[in-house]
């Protein structure tokens, strides 16, 4: 919200620099955001009169000026829309105007000219009255020799401001002045309100006022003003709205306006020829009206939309936008003010459906309190009375019953000083509160507070304890050094079990080349079908946001296995390639679409590779080691995940309660195409939650046998369909007691073996209480040879 | 006879001085020490001397076999090293080649912070828990004292599923959920993913807090200072200074901003901190009453303070990562840089 340094200073004396101001502003909770001098672009720009136009001696389209700016002086130009007698701005050297244009003495076609007259962009002055043409032609009352800025009443300084939600009270001059006084120590000046009523006429006669619903609308005042001269409003009152960047109309919308930016409150102006029946009516529209606004759109209403109506129809979507069929116009020459307060949930619902936002829902919004409309009509009258734009008729309509009442409360302010840690002498809280018009006084330790009704927000000693800080400053505690939660109770830390899980396996993958990856957990829903996940499948229904910033990220993933590909595709795109990705995130499954409850959020972690030398087996010993501190039997299956190779992949199946714990493989050829990947891509997945469950493994610790074990190698060929863990059980099982390990060191393949393959194995035997003979180790070996060939048509090779 | 002995004695030494190999070595040995050596030899002819002088004869003899035999002993000690350290030099390396063992990948700077301010909390007394990311509005919203068409709900443009579930836009859900569930005094943190509808160069629709949350009889705002000061200082340094700026949130009151003097120029100003010596890191404040009480904590009895760091930001200030959209493109010449 903007404010002016001279507006301010028309309700309080401030003698701080606009930068000293901003600050205190600021570090009171009331953040200035930019500081904008009005002039900035008019230094060294003064009010000139032609006296003289000559043609350039040189040139056709040029002509030299005769300009009186105080003295005589020669400026060159091609303008064509000056003539003598003209008050132009006149940018002297040292000038630097909005367009970047730095100004300097200088000859055009051999001719000297001290500076150039300017247009309106070049003063970056906004063009209110799109009347612009060439070089701005100055009112004839400006002063020659004076500062433009002086001249087009652009002198001011503007203050940005960044207004909290919690303070609609300061959505306003005299809001942000009241700030300033218990800032500064300052009272606020005393505002004379005065006007004339005529005498001869009353409100009466002219319009009655209908509540249907007192909670959408606590109160609604009106006013009658005749006899109106529709004009332009005096240049003062024109700048202060140019200002704070609200466009002058007219007269009488510029006063409304005006109310709405000194005092907060939404003004609204009828021209009552319009206004059917003689009467106004607050109700909900019925189903089925529509209105033509003031921004001529036009809009159906329901019965959620809250208007102002006469008789017949609406004439204001209540507190959002006025409609064109009662809207002052040229010919006005009666109209009814309103003064109004609206339920601030109610004009935030329409101003969303509607998609209107106006200074007037900016502040209804956020709460317009219903004792400031007797102040804002009071404004609205006096202003009507000081231009002498009306006749304002006797009388007020009011519909509230009764007065909105202060609230005064009582606090411990020892218990405010233990809240905030620190004593702030009683005085200062005192002077504090009474600044900020909270009328206050201590008595021993109580504090009591007449808590003015525009303070809303202030209902807890919490509330009471930030007016006072805040305004006595935070930097009271810089100084502060204390022992970290020493007024605290002794508690215990504990880490989440889901967290301190993914960083121990976090750290295992790291070790094996891995690099975290932080995906978004929101994705497109053409994701699914890249997967080729089909509509049977649980991932299948994604759930939807309803109001998505984009359809790239409009949906919840359902698994982890999109964001890692696009991930890894972005990278290969960028010529990055022999990587390991990993990532630690959720997928949510709804129980039901449209989602009734939260969904199922798993923890998942989830790994992939492109890296050249990587396969199915390099997988499954990084799976085999992650799960190696678990007491999970397990076996591996293959994969029924639909993004994954049907033949290279497998789900882990906890051997208990048959469940699929995670995943692993090479990722589907479709898929790899589909996501733009590389053809050796293997991609894996672990559920965390259900690893969490999953207590650490216990170990018992064996004697370690006196004898040395026995080491033997075999090679055998068999049939393809013959598979390592059946070659292997097969020999565990002829080794009988003996058996201490078997291991497969080679697999061979060649067109020798007639498609068969060729796997080479050591075997350890070991006996607890002997040295086994070599007659006991050749028994078995002849008998696993003699099993394998009898279970297994394996040979010795 | 002693006279050939001494003869031989400084024969037989300047040899050995003179050997510089094994092979040499083995022939003085034998030349002098070996069956037919002339040592050995003239021991032998030891009979042809008269019998009064032969003890001190022998004596001389073994004297000098002695002598040779320690000096033989130490050169080939000396040689045998000389052979090693040839070999040695031989087999030598360029120990600047590349190692051979898998190059280790990294944790993401966003999480590197995460787990730092998880284990300092810890380590200070609290318990970490986590909460949904798909929530009913009552936790984001109403139970923080931000009921439905509340101004305040501006503050945050949220991503909604249905009218009463949304993506959380802040982990203070998780605040709720804590105190509803657990009994005063209690201290929890809750790291977690956010999101808002809100997407520029400053701006992820995807993001990350890391709430904290103390209820206690007796906390105040010195506590929240001096515990924010604490774990500013692990993430920044030890000179790291913090100070609070007055701010608004529903959820606490009084609310603050909290900044942190630049880590970059230690609070003298730079093009970080846009010349303020100060970084805005977060904003916390003393939990609400009102809040308190409808989660059914006695707020007569209870104050507390909370706190809520965007952690990406932290990360990017922590790392000088130069551009937010970087944490989530995970290109692999960003991530290598953690390294």
């Amino acid at each position: 919200m903007k404010v002016t340094l001279k507006w301010l200073k028309d309700f309080i004396d401030i003698d701080l620099s606009p930068e000293e101001l901003a600050e205190k502003l600021t570090n009171s909770g009331n953040e200035v955001e930019e500081i904008i001098y009005q002039d900035r672009y008019l230094k060294n720009v003064v009010v000139g009169k032609i006296l003289e136009i000559e043609k350039h001696p040189n040139a056709d389209k040029l002509v030299v000026c005769k300009v009186d700016i105080g003295e005589i002086t020669q400026i060159v130009t091609a303008a064509t829309n000056i003539k003598v007698g003209d008050k132009v701005p006149v940018s002297l050297p040292g000038a630097n105007l909005a367009n970047g244009i730095h100004i300097e003495k200088s000859k055009l076609r051999g001719v000297e000219s001290i500076g150039m007259f300017c247009s309106i962009e070049e003063l970056g002055v906004t063009d209110y009255d799109g009347e612009a043409n060439g070089i701005m032609i100055l009112d004839d009352d400006a002063v020659v020799g004076e500062p433009i800025a002086k001249a087009l009443l652009m002198d001011d300084v503007i203050f940005d401001i960044n207004v909290t939600a919690n303070r609609p009270d300061c959505m306003s001059i005299i809001g942000i002045a009241r700030e300033i006084s218990a800032l500064t120590k300052k009272p606020l000046k005393k505002q004379d309100l005065y006007y004339e009523p005529c005498n001869d006429d009353d409100i009466a006669n002219y319009i009655d006022v209908i509540v249907e619903n007192e909670e959408l609308c606590p109160r609604y005042m009106a006013c009658a003003v005749k006899d109106i001269k529709i004009e332009k409003s005096p240049k003062w009152l024109r700048a202060r709205l140019v200002s704070v960047g609200i466009k002058p109309i007219n007269n009488i919308v510029d006063i409304t306006n005006y109310v709405l930016v000194e005092y907060g409150q939404p003004m609204h102006v009828f021209d009552y020829k319009y206004l059917e029946g003689k009467k106004i009516i607050v109700r909900p529209a019925r189903n089925g009206e529509h209105i033509l606004a003031l921004n001529h759109n036009e809009y159906n209403l329901d019965d959620s939309n809250l208007c102002v109506c006469d008789a017949v129809k609406p004439v204001v979507i209540a507190g959002i936008i006025g409609g064109m069929n009662s809207c002052v116009e040229s010919t006005t020459t009666t109209t009814i003010f309103e003064s109004a307060c609206f339920d601030r949930a109610s004009i935030r619902r329409t101003s969303r459906k509607i998609g209107v936002r106006t200074d007037s829902t900016a502040r209804f919004e956020k709460g317009v309190d219903c004792s400031l409309q007797p102040l804002g009509m009071e404004r609205a009258l006096n202003l009507i009375y000081q231009l002498k734009a009306g006749k304002i008729v006797k009388g007020k309509i009011d519909t509230i019953k009764e007065q909105p009442k202060d609230k005064t409360l009582t606090f411990s302010l020892s218990k405010i000083y233990k809240l905030l840690g620190i004593e702030i002498p009683k005085n200062d809280v005192i002077d504090i509160l009474n600044n900020l018009g909270i009328k206050s006084s201590i008595q021993n330790d109580e504090l009591t507070c007449i808590v003015p009704y525009f303070r809303q927000d202030i209902e807890r000693y919490s509330d009471i304890a930030e007016e006072i800080i805040r305004i006595y400053g935070y930097s009271v505690y810089d100084k502060i050094d204390a022992k970290p939660l020493s007024g605290t109770s002794v508690t215990i830390g504990k880490h989440d079990k889901v967290l301190y899980l993914a960083r121990s396996l976090k750290k295992q993958l790291c070790s094996y080349g891995f690099y975290e990856c932080v995906n978004f957990s929101i994705c497109s829903i053409d994701d699914r079908d890249k997967l080729l996940i089909n509509p049977n499948d649980k991932l299948y229904n994604m759930i939807k946001i309803a109001n998505p910033i984009s359809e790239d990220i409009g949906y919840l993933r359902t698994t982890m296995a999109n964001s890692m590909f696009n991930t890894v595709a972005y990278n290969l795109s960028r010529k990055n390639s022999d990587f390991r990705l990993f990532e630690v995130g959720r997928v949510y499954l709804p129980n039901e679409l449209p989602l009734k409850q939260l969904p199922e959020e798993i923890n998942i972690l989830s790994f992939c590779s492109v890296y050249k030398n990587d396969d199915f087996f390099v997988f499954k010993g990084i799976i085999e080691n992650l799960l190696r501190d678990f007491d999970l039997p397990y076996y591996l299956e293959y994969s029924t995940k639909s993004y994954l190779h049907s033949g290279m992949s497998a789900d882990i199946i906890d051997r208990r309660t048959n469940t699929c714990i995670g995943s692993f493989g090479k990722v589907h050829p479709k898929v790899i195409e589909n996501f733009d990947l590389a053809q050796n891509t293997y991609y894996g997945e672990l559920n965390l939650d259900i690893l969490t469950n999953c207590p650490e493994k216990k170990h018992s610790i064996q004697t370690i046998s006196k004898f040395p074990y026995v080491d033997r190698d075999l090679a055998i060929v068999c049939d393809e369909s013959v598979t390592i863990s059946e070659i292997l059980q097969c020999v565990k099982k002829s080794c009988g007691k003996f058996y201490h390990s078997a291991k497969v060191f080679d697999i061979y393949r060649g067109a020798e073996l007639n498609n068969k393959k060729s796997v080479a194995f050591s075997i350890k035997l070991e006996s607890k209480d002997k040295t086994l003979t070599d007659e006991e180790i050749n028994q078995i070996i002849n008998k696993i040879l003699k099993d394998l060939e009898f279970k297994l048509k394996a040979v010795l090779r | 006879m002693v006279e050939q002995i001494n003869q031989m004695r400084a024969e037989a030494n300047g040899k050995i001085d003179a050997c510089t190999n094994l092979k040499s070595l083995n022939d003085i040995r034998v030349e002098y020490l070996g069956k037919q050596g002339k040592l050995t030899n003239l021991l032998h002819s030891m009979k042809d001397i008269n019998k009064e002088d032969r003890p001190k004869v022998g004596q001389l003899i073994n004297l000098a076999r002695e002598e040779i035999e320690n000096k033989l002993k130490n050169l080939q000690i000396k040689l045998n090293e000389k052979v090693l350290e040839e070999k040695m030099s031989k087999e030598k390396i360029d120990i600047t080649e590349p190692s051979k063992i898998i190059e280790k990948g990294e944790i993401h700077p966003l999480h590197k912070v995460f787990d730092k301010l998880i284990d300092a909390c810890v380590a200070m007394g609290f318990t970490v828990i986590t909460g949904p990311e798909v929530e009913y509005d009552y936790y984001n919203f109403e139970a923080l004292n931000v009921p439905k068409d509340h101004p305040a709900r501006d503050m945050q443009d949220t991503f909604f599923i249905t009218d009463n579930i949304l993506l959380r836009s802040q982990t203070s859900s998780v605040q709720v959920r804590a105190m509803q569930s657990m009994k005063p005094p209690f201290k929890i943190v809750s790291p977690g993913r956010t999101y808002r509808a809100d997407s520029d160069a400053t701006h992820s629709p995807v993001f990350h807090q890391f709430e904290g949350l103390v209820v206690d009889e007796n906390v105040s705002m010195i506590d929240l200072k001096s515990m924010l000061t604490e774990l500013l200082k692990m993430l920044f340094g030890e000179n790291t200074q913090i100070r609070f700026r007055p701010s608004y949130f529903p959820f606490t009151e009084p609310s603050v901003e909290v900044d942190a003097t630049c880590p970059s120029c230690a609070g003298k100003g730079c093009r970080l901190c846009k010349n303020t010596g100060y970084m805005e890191l977060l904003g916390a404040g003393m939990v609400n009453p009102k809040v308190l009480e409808m989660s059914g904590i006695d707020s007569n009895k209870y104050s507390g303070f909370a706190f809520g760091p965007g952690v990406d930001r932290l990360a990017m200030v922590v790392n000088k990562i130069p551009d937010l959209r970087m944490m989530f493109e995970n290109d692999i010449k960003f991530l290598e840089q953690m390294k």
